[in-house]
């Protein structure tokens, strides 16, 4: 118990010198880490020099920079209380965001626009990867309500019709385009300003304040709908509440960053085995931790080489290594 | 013996999966701060019955009533307040704490997150029910025997005045079995009133003031103590059985093999 206490702390604290140490790195060769800080301390005691160097600086940090690390911060805050939202509804520890078809569908739309395009590439990305979900879900309606079976099922085969779709776009497209499609789908924050902030920030707040409002009741719901019901909590609401806040957080997201992969179901894994199952701790650290770590992560994609490196490949290469770890090392019971 | 006040009520009541029909007409009337045990075989509509009597089952709350009122003018929180209902199988995914598992029956008491009071109150369920000692321990990893005790535990967080308890003490070993029964049993002297289905009739005859007999859906005894007769127990189960009475307590023995 003391043990989890100390991991929350360090939970709590990590975001703000992240976030802060995120600002001042960068591929830019013109002002060095410490010459960013330092603007940075400036700033906050409103004692910013009137040069040109620092405007310069100003202009990097917070035009260029900081709507990234904003971005890259919910992006990754909504994946993960996505997936820890969905795994607790669904009772299944193998439920990602994308297990009801969201991340092809939002590719197929993202490439459709691509190749012709008639519509913004992120409106498009976003409308399928609803419409991905909306029909996984209305498939698996049978006498009014829906089992958590079928509803994985009918996920599964929606993603993969659109899949499908998707590689007849690729098909037909030619190679310049079928490069940005596949870059697309590899996740990248790279167009990420203050205009995509803009645009995606509502459904990614929203989606992130509604899982947190409701973080204990998940633990009501994941014990099963008898004993919500009879304990005096609608559990078909509850369900259906929680599945339109992780669709919209999570369609928003992937229409900004791509497919991120395997990120929202890694990381309430890795906040389960650092907090504890209960939810009402484990919702907020997955939005602190899932923000903070994939900033980090992007961090590394920006820097790390000349050109960037898609996000999606780093987050299974540095996430991956670093869940095997922790399942190795806790002594978590799954059944 | 004084006049026993009834607290529900259940007018013609009739259900069935999908073609089966599983209850028919059934008219019957609880009474409260008792113990009410519901014997028959399995598939007799014993668990039907307690599901629909806690609202699990739909379409037939107009026929129940809680204090006259009927089940379907009540709101899920004012229905936790009334009445809690534990099933026969209970499985967990996530390995939860004893004490968030028990904190989670608070839920018909609360907005969004337990008060002090909701922990003080799953507290004292977890002590009332004799597993302080596993408060911290994994739910997943406990026996299936602990693991009723504290589903037991949840549902006296819950606070309701009707138990409705399907076979509490089916995966119970005799300490254990003794253990629950006498808390239902001091539980009803404060004034809960309990309806279980029980399979033991041995143990349903040593702790229930009233029971009841269900045969393919329909209630064919319902009574005090003297309706546990050689002649009812054969029609209900199909099996003869020895009733051996001493001063205070009645026995209920298998001879032979069933045939």
């Amino acid at each position: 118990m003391k043990k989890r206490t100390k991991t929350l702390f360090v939970l709590y604290l990590t975001p703000i010198p992240v976030i802060i140490i995120s600002l001042c790195i960068g591929p830019s060769t013109i002002f060095s880490f410490k010459e960013a800080l330092y603007f940075l301390f400036q700033y906050a005691i409103g004692q910013t020099p009137d040069t040109p160097e620092s405007a310069m600086i100003k202009t990097i940090l917070f035009d260029v920079r900081l709507p990234r690390v904003l971005l890259a911060f919910l992006v990754g805050a909504s994946l993960s209380v996505s997936g820890s939202g969905l795994q607790a509804i669904f009772r299944n520890p193998l439920v990602s965001p994308y297990i009801l078809g969201l991340s092809s569908g939002a590719a197929f739309g993202a490439a459709l626009a691509l190749a012709w395009g008639f519509m913004h590439i992120q409106l498009s990305a976003f409308l399928f990867g609803l419409l991905a979900v909306a029909i996984s879900y209305t498939m698996a309606i049978r006498n009014k309500s829906v089992s958590i079976v079928s509803l994985i099922l009918s996920g599964i085969i929606v993603g993969g019709i659109f899949t499908a779709l998707l590689t007849i776009v690729q098909f037909f497209s030619d190679p310049f385009k079928l490069q940005s499609i596949v870059h697309w789908t590899m996740g990248n924050l790279h167009n990420a300003g203050w205009q995509a902030l803009k645009t995606t920030y509502t459904p990614l707040v929203l989606g992130i304040i509604i899982l947190f409002i409701y973080r204990w009741k998940l633990n009501v719901l994941s014990l099963g709908d008898d004993e919500a019901r009879t304990s005096g909590m609608n559990p078909e609401i509850g369900k259906i509440i929680i599945l339109i806040a992780a669709t919209m957080a999570s369609s928003a997201a992937v229409s900004v960053a791509g497919i991120i992969g395997l990120y929202g179901l890694i990381v309430p894994h890795m906040v389960r085995m650092m907090v504890g199952p209960d939810n009402k701790t484990a919702i907020p650290a997955n939005i602190l931790f899932g923000g903070t770590f994939l900033l980090i992560i992007d961090n590394f994609s920006r820097t790390l080489a000349a050109f960037e490196i898609p996000i999606g490949i780093f987050t299974i290469l540095l996430g991956a290594p670093f869940f095997l770890y922790l399942m190795k090392k806790t002594k978590i019971g799954w059944e | 013996m004084g006049v026993n006040t009834k607290i529900v009520d259940i007018q013609n009541l009739s259900f069935s999966y999908k073609k089966h029909s599983v209850l028919r007409n059934i008219n019957a009337s609880f009474n409260e701060k008792k113990m009410t045990v519901v014997l028959g075989r399995n598939g007799s509509g014993k668990s039907t019955l307690l599901r629909l009597m806690a609202g699990l089952l739909k379409g037939q709350e107009k026929n129940i009533f809680y204090k006259e009122k009927s089940l379907d003018s009540l709101s899920l929180k004012e229905r936790a307040k009334l009445l809690g209902f534990m099933s026969q199988h209970h499985k967990a995914v996530f390995p939860f704490t004893v004490y968030e598992v028990v904190l989670t029956g608070r839920v018909g008491h609360l907005n969004w997150t337990p008060s002090q009071h909701d922990v003080k109150m799953a507290l004292q369920a977890i002590e009332r029910t004799g597993i302080s000692h596993l408060k911290d321990r994994y739910y997943t990893e406990l026996s299936g025997g602990e693991q009723q005790l504290v589903m037991i535990a949840r549902v006296l967080a819950q606070q309701p005045q009707i138990l409705l308890l399907d076979e509490p003490t089916a995966n119970l070993d005799l300490k254990h079995t003794v253990m629950v029964m006498d808390i239902l049993d001091d539980l009803c002297k404060d004034g809960l009133t309990v309806i279980m289905a029980l399979h033991d009739i041995n143990l349903a005859a040593r702790y229930a003031s009233d029971l009841m007999m269900l045969k393919n859906g329909e209630i064919c005894a319902f009574g005090q103590k003297e309706i546990i007769t050689e002649e009812n127990l054969e029609m209900l189960y199909d099996i003869k059985v020895k009733i051996i009475r001493n001063v205070e307590q009645l026995y209920v023995a298998l001879p032979g093999s069933g045939k």
